[in-house]
């Protein structure tokens, strides 16, 4: 019995142009040693002029304060203090991560390959969601640190009274609001579904009621804020007729991932004080955490 | 009609053939002086380090703005790190009781000891901010997109071992600053759901950073993720020759 062979579109190399070509050597080898040439001189005289820090000897005891994890994982850190460790520090990541992967699979359009910026109206969609991801990012922080409000009343006059304190920051839409008491014990759920707990100090995992203020905190509103945010600007720049393929659309998700991702990177970095308090860069110190020293 | 003599080879030209045309220099390069097209493409096809590269390449990919030679500078950056890093090795133990004080000896005792270190410290950040560059290279100029999408995926596990390979380094100076990032970093890891506590746990070898978390990062850092990372690197680089090269319009 025959089976029907469906030939598939194979993606394989490009033919190639010869007379568009130059000769590896020198043309190329050249670039890459001067480029190498350049990293190395300049990086031999920051290392003559900066020397690495190197702090007192490891101890237990003495908790620096604000201790922080390695520059490239300060974002994380920043994420941590908006919502559940396990998402901000894991889960998100990883998803990212397998997301980001999972790009070429899902835009397998040749199309606008090889040029930067290759696809008509790339550039103003990078420079938007680029823009969308950091102003959003830093309006979030801002929130939720209490910091918007504070300024809206302090140089603005505007105050909203009790009434509105709920909105001062996200977790005060768990402490400022009259929340009834059974909908802090959720015994049921549908589908018997159970919540995990999560303990950052690596203690056992136990099942729990559901908390809905707490997870609405902690998880809804972080969700909804990543999720949320990201396809409501995918969705209107596709309204606006910007939008057009998946590349597209790859572009502005990218895109808006660079911006959050540098300012959460800076703000756990440059803002972070001591009790991951937002504060100027110049005004942030680490006290060493010796008694009688701070 | 005037015919042209021959004219008597200068001294320089005496001593370049000697030196280019000589037994010894043939045994080792095969080829002579890369001078010619002939030479110049033979003297890449039969050098291991430089047949990573094809004999000839689309002339705009040698526009430094094509590429800004970032994946070829992270590279170039694992290599410094790996020369820096064994001259560290002479003189670090990785033990709670000398680690501390192996780095004082390096930056106090050692002849260019210091230097070391910050090169190879200054290095790794570079490295970092590189293979992140590189990958938003890559994106921007959409050069995932088919047949490259698979060396994507090899790409975005490169990126996530740069930052293992950082994250286990940060710690062995052995000071605050290493201890407490590391107490910070593993932490991050261990608040995973289910896995989290028993990943923290495999990765600092007890319930704290302690001696055991100090030779089991020590281990990944000098041997295991750089294998891992060398292994991933040259399929990275296979695959883009298998690939026809850097991606360029259709």
């Amino acid at each position: 019995m025959a089976t029907a062979v469906v030939a598939r579109p194979v993606a394989r190399p490009q033919a190639r142009a010869r007379d568009e070509e130059v000769l590896v050597w020198p043309d190329l080898v050249f670039v890459e040693f001067i480029s190498a040439m350049v990293f190395t001189i300049a990086l031999f005289i920051l290392a003559v002029l900066v020397n690495a820090p190197l702090l007192d000897q490891a101890n237990a005891d003495v908790t620096p304060n604000p201790s922080k994890a390695p520059w490239y994982l300060l974002n994380l850190q920043e994420l941590l203090l908006h919502m559940n460790p396990a998402m901000a520090g894991v889960i998100i990541p990883t998803i990212w991560l397998g997301i980001l992967a999972a790009f070429p699979y899902f835009d397998r359009e040749n199309e606008g390959q090889g040029v930067w910026f290759g696809t008509e109206g790339a550039v103003k969609i990078t420079v938007v969601a680029g823009a969308v991801g950091i102003v959003g990012t830093v309006a979030l922080i801002l929130w939720d640190s209490g910091k918007l409000a504070f300024f809206l009343n302090e140089y603005l006059g505007i105050s909203g009274g009790d009434t509105f304190r709920f909105l001062e920051s996200v977790r005060n839409i768990q402490s400022q609001l009259p929340w009834p008491e059974w909908s802090k014990e959720i015994t049921y759920l549908p589908f018997n579904l159970k919540i995990l707990d999560s303990d950052a100090r690596g203690g056992p995992t136990e099942f729990q009621n559901l908390d809905f203020p707490g997870w609405l905190v902690e998880q809804g509103i972080p969700i909804v804020a990543m999720v949320g945010l990201s396809s409501i600007m995918i969705y209107t720049l596709w309204k606006m007729g910007w939008v057009l393929t998946r590349r597209d659309a790859l572009l502005a998700l990218f895109s808006g991932f660079i911006g959050a991702y540098a300012i959460l990177t800076v703000t756990g970095t440059a803002f972070r004080g001591q009790g991951q308090e937002l504060v100027w860069p110049w005004e942030l110190k680490v006290s060493e955490g010796i008694p009688g020293q701070e | 009609m005037a015919v042209e003599t021959p004219t008597k080879p200068t001294l320089a030209d005496k001593i370049y053939d000697k030196m280019f045309h000589n037994y010894v220099w043939k045994s080792i390069f095969r080829t002579g002086y890369p001078n010619t097209p002939r030479n110049q493409m033979l003297v890449v096809a039969t050098n291991v380090f430089l047949h990573l590269h094809p004999t000839r390449i689309h002339r705009t990919h040698v526009k430094i703005t094509h590429t800004y030679c970032l994946g070829g500078l992270s590279f170039f950056m694992f290599l410094g790190l790996t020369v820096t890093g064994i001259m560290l090795m002479f003189y670090y133990v990785p033990s709670v009781d000398r680690a501390y004080l192996d780095i004082k000896n390096i930056q106090t005792n050692v002849q260019f000891g210091q230097l070391m270190r910050n090169m190879h410290r200054w290095m790794a950040h570079a490295m970092v901010i590189l293979v992140f560059l590189h990958m938003m290279r890559v994106f921007y100029t959409g050069a995932y997109k088919p047949p490259r999408e698979f060396n994507w995926v090899v790409g975005v596990i490169l990126l996530v071992l740069t930052f293992l390979l950082s994250f286990t380094g940060y710690l062995l100076p052995w000071d605050q600053l290493a201890f407490w990032a590391i107490t910070v970093g593993s932490e991050i890891a261990g608040s995973a759901p289910i896995l989290g506590p028993k990943s923290r746990f495999w990765l600092l070898g007890g319930l704290q950073v302690g001696p055991d978390a100090l030779i089991r990062f020590y281990t990944l850092h000098v041997i295991g993720l750089p294998l891992l990372a060398a292994i991933f690197m040259a399929v990275h680089f296979w695959r883009i020759r298998r690939d026809g090269g850097l991606a360029r319009p259709l």
